[in-house]
């Protein structure tokens, strides 16, 4: 029965180093070897990485873009594809975590034939992953409002999100706009969660509004009981947050459990609208309590018009094939990464029809063309009528449910926000906007 | 002194769940000799059995005897069809404890593959709330603390006053005496790896009730925590380990109110590695030299 020291250490070690140990990839689709990104072969697919995480506390994160990758290259596809190339969707699982996210991207490229654009990177892995896939001269649209990319120059990335500083003012807006005078922050220990509290102090300063609390959790911790207590002792009018995955609900369930059976009002980032995150909320505190009391902000996105149509009809003819994709499918319509990355795939597409090359370095260009276009281009709303003006030779400019794009000389094109709510049935409801004067009344 | 009394409590909870938890991995370790730190993610996948039974319309209860009868087959399974295997080719404890790890991802992704990476809830109401002085806690709380009192009765019970208990002892303190004694010590073997395996699918479940939420990766930290408690009380000690859990969750909670809960598990496993320090076989195991 006696058991070395040493033994007990190194299993203790090993047993710590599971989770960062961990990683893994999934291919969805077909891809065709020996295509190369530059020189795709005639007939051969080309591939869209979708490099976010599949696993792990924003595992919801990563099956929310695969959709809108689903969606926009079954559209492309069904209109003929790319100089006449197929495209297909990869998932690479980065768990979050820029020590899986490194190697998980080395392995994409040395195993990826025919990659010819990379979509996500969030804030949890960006600043990892942004510099390997720049330095491999390959296109990417992100999903991270890291504030480093607003002045740093990468040739190859592309966002269609504002910097998180302005998702931390939007949030603070809404408070305003429900009248809250004492806030408590309740943000994840991830990188992503983090860069969010400063802005927020500083805006909640700015606003007269009172910091009540500011509890950080830990996304592997099991309970928050002690940071509810606290949360519920400072007494707060509402709580901002971002913690994923299994954090905040069961956040919320202890507060509503320490606080008499009562929710406090909840203000939510735009990446709390997803299914998953709708579907483990409710199911932690019910659907009616938790609707009641939360907001989120999210960017301003169509919710009808030729646009939407294209967008709503290419997404749900996807309803049930996404892997990883769980709850109320009509919920990507509104995420965030839905929307705004089928907009960077279909600019993508038509940079490449533009540019006649699948090679980023000669369409990258083009995005920039086609997304800010000439004055006088005549506006299309879907990959099909953009490509079949572009092969007509008439100048164009794409505008998609995201709305128009205006790309900035470090490839930024920032949207407006607006505030949503969910409906007991998961449905999202845009309940109100934020005017940009607003936010920039918050600003440091 | 509210502040006190309500961290009293969250650590009760979260000793009576690290209790089952440990009660059944130590009890495992001792009689077996493999540290199977595949316990978490057997802990995790008896949790996801449940959640499906649960998803089925059955009450959470249901699924709870589910969980633990699959922990108890998982488990089972899993030692025949892997350590049993390694054993008999002489494979040393530190092989062991590399298989039981490469075992933990198996079944941790393979879970995940199955389950989605994504985080998953119980539907389960948690019952009136019982509040005194700074005290505050759910009936399903109360029910989690009773199960965890019934089951450290139960493992006394079974230890004590009955024959296969006395055999598992027996076979802990000495597997080739406990033989030559008339023991059938491969069958005592086989259904330790069972009645743990239950401990640890039951122990899985009332882990996800108490977190409310929960994906394929949950119980990694949870494990740590268990050996710690394990190995706190004497490696291989039914009741070491109760006193481990109880410690450990109460330090853990208890440090949160007074000092940033960052810094909880830190303060718990500075106090391990002190206690350790002064006994190195912990607070109930054998003393050496």
């Amino acid at each position: 029965m006696k058991f070395p020291v040493l033994l007990l250490a190194a299993a203790v070690v090993a047993g710590a180093g599971l989770t960062a140990c961990s990683t893994s990839s999934s291919t969805t689709g077909t891809t065709t070897p020996g295509a190369a990104a530059s020189g795709a072969p005639n007939g051969s697919a080309l591939v869209i990485a979708d490099v976010a995480p599949f696993s792990g506390p924003d595992a919801a994160l990563g099956p929310t873009y695969l959709a809108s990758c689903y969606g926009a290259t079954s559209a492309i596809n069904a209109a003929g594809g790319v100089l006449g190339h197929p495209l297909t969707c990869k998932s690479v699982d980065t768990r979050g975590d820029p020590a899986d996210a490194v190697p998980a991207v080395n392995q994409m490229f040395a195993s990826t034939s025919g990659l010819s654009l990379v979509i996500g990177c969030t804030s949890d892995e960006a600043a990892s992953v942004v510099p390997v896939i720049n330095a491999h001269k390959m296109a990417m649209f992100c999903m991270t409002g890291q504030s480093e990319f607003d002045n740093v120059h990468y040739p190859y990335f592309y966002r269609l999100v504002p910097p998180d500083l302005e998702e931390s003012y939007a949030m603070v807006a809404i408070a305003q706009q429900l009248h809250y005078k004492r806030i408590a922050l309740a943000f994840g220990n991830d990188i992503g969660s983090q860069t969010f509290i400063q802005p927020a102090i500083s805006a909640l300063a700015k606003a007269g509004m009172t910091l009540a609390t500011n509890q950080t959790l830990d996304l592997h911790a099991t309970t928050f009981r002690t940071e509810a207590t606290a949360i519920i002792a400072s007494h707060p009018d509402a709580i901002m947050t971002e913690a994923l995955g299994s954090a905040d609900p069961t956040l919320f369930q202890e507060i509503k459990q320490l606080n008499g059976g009562k929710m406090i009002p909840v203000i939510g980032t735009s990446a709390a609208i997803s299914p998953a995150f709708f579907k483990s909320a409710a199911a932690a505190v019910g659907a009616t309590e938790f609707t009641a009391n939360f907001h989120a902000d999210n960017l301003v996105t169509e919710t009808s018009g030729p646009a939407y149509q294209a967008f709503s009809t290419a997404l749900l003819s996807q309803q049930g094939k996404v892997p990883g994709a769980s709850g109320d499918f009509t919920t990507y319509l509104s995420a965030p990464g839905g929307v705004h990355l089928y907009d960077g795939i279909n600019l993508a597409a038509l940079a490449m029809i533009k540019a006649k090359s699948t090679d980023p370095s000669v369409y990258g260009p083009d995005i920039i063309a086609i997304g800010n276009s000439a004055p006088g281009a005549k506006v299309c709303y879907s990959f099909a009528a953009c490509a079949a003006a572009l092969k007509s030779g008439s100048a164009s400019r794409y505008e998609g449910p995201g709305g128009p794009t205006s790309f900035d000389s470090f490839h930024d094109s920032t949207g407006i926000f607006q505030v949503d709510t969910y409906s007991p049935s998961g449905q999202v409801n845009v309940v109100g906007n934020l005017a940009a004067s607003q936010l920039r009344a918050l600003s440091g | 002194m509210t502040i006190f009394l309500a961290s009293l409590g969250f650590g009760l909870v979260t000793a009576s769940v690290l209790a089952i938890a440990a009660v059944g991995f130590t009890l495992q370790f001792g009689v077996t000799d493999v540290l199977n730190l595949a316990y978490g993610a057997v802990m995790i996948a008896a949790a996801f059995i449940a959640y499906v039974v649960n998803q089925a319309g059955l009450s959470i209860w249901v699924g709870l005897v589910a969980a633990g009868a699959a922990g108890a087959l998982g488990s089972v399974l899993l030692n025949a069809g892997v350590y049993t295997p390694f054993q008999r080719r002489g494979a040393s404890p530190i092989t062991m404890v590399i298989v039981s790890l490469g075992m933990t991802l198996i079944i941790e992704f393979g879970t995940q593959a199955i389950a989605g990476g994504t985080s998953v809830s119980y539907s389960m109401g948690q019952g009136p709330t019982v509040s005194a002085g700074g005290l505050v806690l759910s009936a399903v709380q109360f029910v989690v603390i009773g199960l965890s009192v019934l089951v450290m009765a139960g493992t006394h019970v079974l230890l004590r006053y009955t024959r296969l208990g006395k055999a598992m002892r027996a076979t802990a303190a000495n597997r080739n005496l406990a033989r030559n004694c008339g023991i059938r010590t491969a069958r005592v073997i086989t259904l330790t790896w069972a009645i743990t395996g239950a401990l640890c699918g039951l122990a899985g479940v009332v882990f996800a009730m108490d977190a409310g939420s929960f994906d394929a990766t949950s119980t990694d930290l949870f494990l740590i925590m268990i050996l710690a408690a394990a190995f706190l009380g004497g490696p291989g000690q039914a009741y070491g380990a109760m006193l481990g859990a109880l410690i450990i969750g109460l330090a853990t909670e208890i440090s949160a109110a007074y000092i940033t809960p960052s810094y909880k598990y830190v303060i718990a496993f500075v106090a391990l590695l002190a206690m350790l320090g002064m006994r190195p076989s912990g607070l109930l195991g054998e003393r050496t030299g």
